[in-house]
């Protein structure tokens, strides 16, 4: 069965001043897929995640998400339509609530407040624990694991997150991708960009591999984990 | 005895429109992203506004206030659209610059062609200068009730905005990060309008009770609060719309003890001396900046 496209990238370019990072990208998501993006720090995944968010002005190519095309449209109308991102560095506000935090992250979410509360702490039970206190108190694992809550609470048609992994103990990292695959299962469908290659093409159905600014390979998750030039550049084999 | 507390009733009305002008300034500087010196200004033109309606409308003090607010509303929404793009590149300092210019532009039109430049003074009406509490010698006036009560009204509805309502946490959001303001979705320029609105709404009833509590204002009365709302501001630490709350207070004791204990008018030296001292051992204020 075919399955319904959800983003659709052709031939994007993105520039700031005079440096170009990104080059011509061309990117496809369909529905319930987990698609990874991988490449060195600096090649321009940040870059592609947050263009999709309109979040740098300076754009070439275009951008569709459920058939809509959204290459001018404002951040605030494409989150509304349904898209979050998890960024890097959590993003999360550190002087508010943990309970806040998820108010914030259903600013636009029409449903219900509660079930999506519930959702999420059952996801999380740590968070229900922690609620009241202050976002920039908890742990790295924890403010990870509140970022992708919040991003969850207005139950996106696409998931993004960029570098999850980041700074957190192999543990929690396991952990996460855990919740990333249950997620999956679900029926979230899941962008991710990740510099942990290996961890990323275990969990992707198809991956893309980001060079200053360029896609040079993409395809299936297996066939990425077993060709030659990705396991000497990227899984260290 | 009774002295002092007429005089501390007389000082803590001073400290709540304090209160109120640096609650907006903060607001501005937090959620706006601008350093607000014009602030100040935009509320002493409310102040004329209010005194032209006054007098075309034989001291009508509904139309009076309904003026004051409206014009301190519009005069902080007209703003925006100057400030925006230095908000949008985090250019703090160029807003400071672009404020100034602004208050110097509202002080010349103040001076040259409101009122001839000559100083107005509001009726004695508005000023609700009758005594509502006598006890010996000294009284409560209605107006100072009237500022109190005012003020502790309008800041409990402003922190009620600020922590019980969506607006509120989109406030919060865009002053910690207006990078993730703008992941969560938050519509930035309106939502920055809002905090515009609300400054000028609170600058127009501020406006007001100033006019109750000096009775006049001139070109220069803007200048003069300037310096103290950002100096209260920086006092309490920049963007703490608590701790400003309390800053306020004690500026307005400070001055309103100095002006009565005191022979001359010291009130400016100590005020300001207790500003530079705590800034000189608290670099980010008494409750430390943004909250």
């Amino acid at each position: 069965m075919e399955r319904n496209n959800i983003l659709k990238i052709e031939n994007l370019h993105v520039s700031f001043g005079p440096v170009k990072a990104i080059r011509g990208v061309s990117l496809e998501v369909n529905e319930g897929e987990i698609v990874v993006l991988i490449g060195a720090n600096g090649a321009g995944k940040t870059t592609l995640l947050e263009s999709i968010l309109n979040i740098n002005p300076s754009r070439e190519g275009s951008i569709c998400f459920m058939e809509e095309d959204i290459t001018r449209k404002k951040t605030e109308h494409i989150v509304a339509s349904g898209i979050s991102l998890i960024p890097e560095g959590r993003g999360i506000l550190p002087l508010m609530t943990v309970m806040e935090n998820l108010q914030l992250g259903a600013y636009h979410f029409k449903g219900n407040l509660n079930k999506s509360l519930d959702m999420v702490y059952k996801l999380f039970p740590v968070l229900r624990k922690r609620n009241k206190q202050m976002a920039g108190t908890l742990s790295g694992g924890e403010q990870q694991m509140l970022s992708l809550a919040r991003g969850l609470m207005s139950a996106p048609k696409l998931l993004m997150l960029d570098e999850p992994s980041l700074g957190l103990a192999p543990v929690v990292v396991n952990e996460l991708f855990q919740i990333l695959e249950v997620l999956n299962n679900s029926g979230y469908t899941i962008l991710l960009s990740e510099q942990n290659a290996k961890i990323a093409l275990e969990l992707g159905d198809l991956g893309y591999v980001f060079e200053t600014g360029n896609i040079v390979m993409s395809g299936d998750t297996e066939e990425l984990q077993n060709n030659p030039r990705v396991k000497e550049a990227y899984l260290g084999v | 005895m009774e002295t002092l507390i007429a005089q501390l009733i007389n000082a803590i009305a001073l400290g709540s429109i304090y209160a109120l002008l640096v609650i907006g300034f903060n607001l501005l500087l937090v959620v706006g992203g601008i350093f607000p010196f014009a602030y100040s200004h935009i509320v002493v033109l409310s102040m004329y506004m209010c005194w032209f309606v006054l007098k075309i409308t034989g001291n009508n003090l509904v139309l009076g206030t309904v003026a004051a607010i409206v014009s301190g509303v519009a005069f902080s929404l007209i703003t925006e659209p100057i400030f925006r793009p230095l908000a949008k590149r985090g250019a703090v300092l160029g807003s400071f610059i672009v404020a100034m210019a602004i208050s110097m532009i509202i002080t010349d039109i103040m001076s040259q062609r409101l009122n001839m430049g000559i100083v107005i003074s509001f009726p004695q009406s508005l000023q609700g200068k009758e005594a509502l509490v006598s006890f010996g010698t000294a009284t409560i006036t209605a107006g100072q009730i009237a500022t109190i009560a005012g003020s502790i009204g309008s800041g409990i509805g402003f922190f009620y905005l600020l922590y019980r309502t969506k607006i509120g946490r989109a406030f919060r959001a865009m002053g910690q990060s207006s990078f993730s303001a703008r992941l969560l979705g938050i519509p930035i320029t309106k939502t920055s309008l809002f905090a515009y609105g609300i400054a000028g709404f609170l600058g127009g009833i501020s406006s007001i009770f100033l006019a109750m509590a000096i009775g006049t204002a001139s070109s220069t009365l803007g200048d003069n609060l300037a310096l103290k709302v950002m100096a209260v501001a920086m006092f309490a630490g920049l963007g703490n719309l608590g701790g400003g709350l309390i800053a306020a207070l004690i500026l307005g004791l400070a001055e309103g003890m100095a002006l009565a204990y005191l022979p001359g008018n010291w009130s400016q030296a100590i005020a300001f001396g207790m500003i530079m001292i705590v800034v000189m051992v608290k670099p980010k204020g008494l409750f430390g900046a943004m909250a």
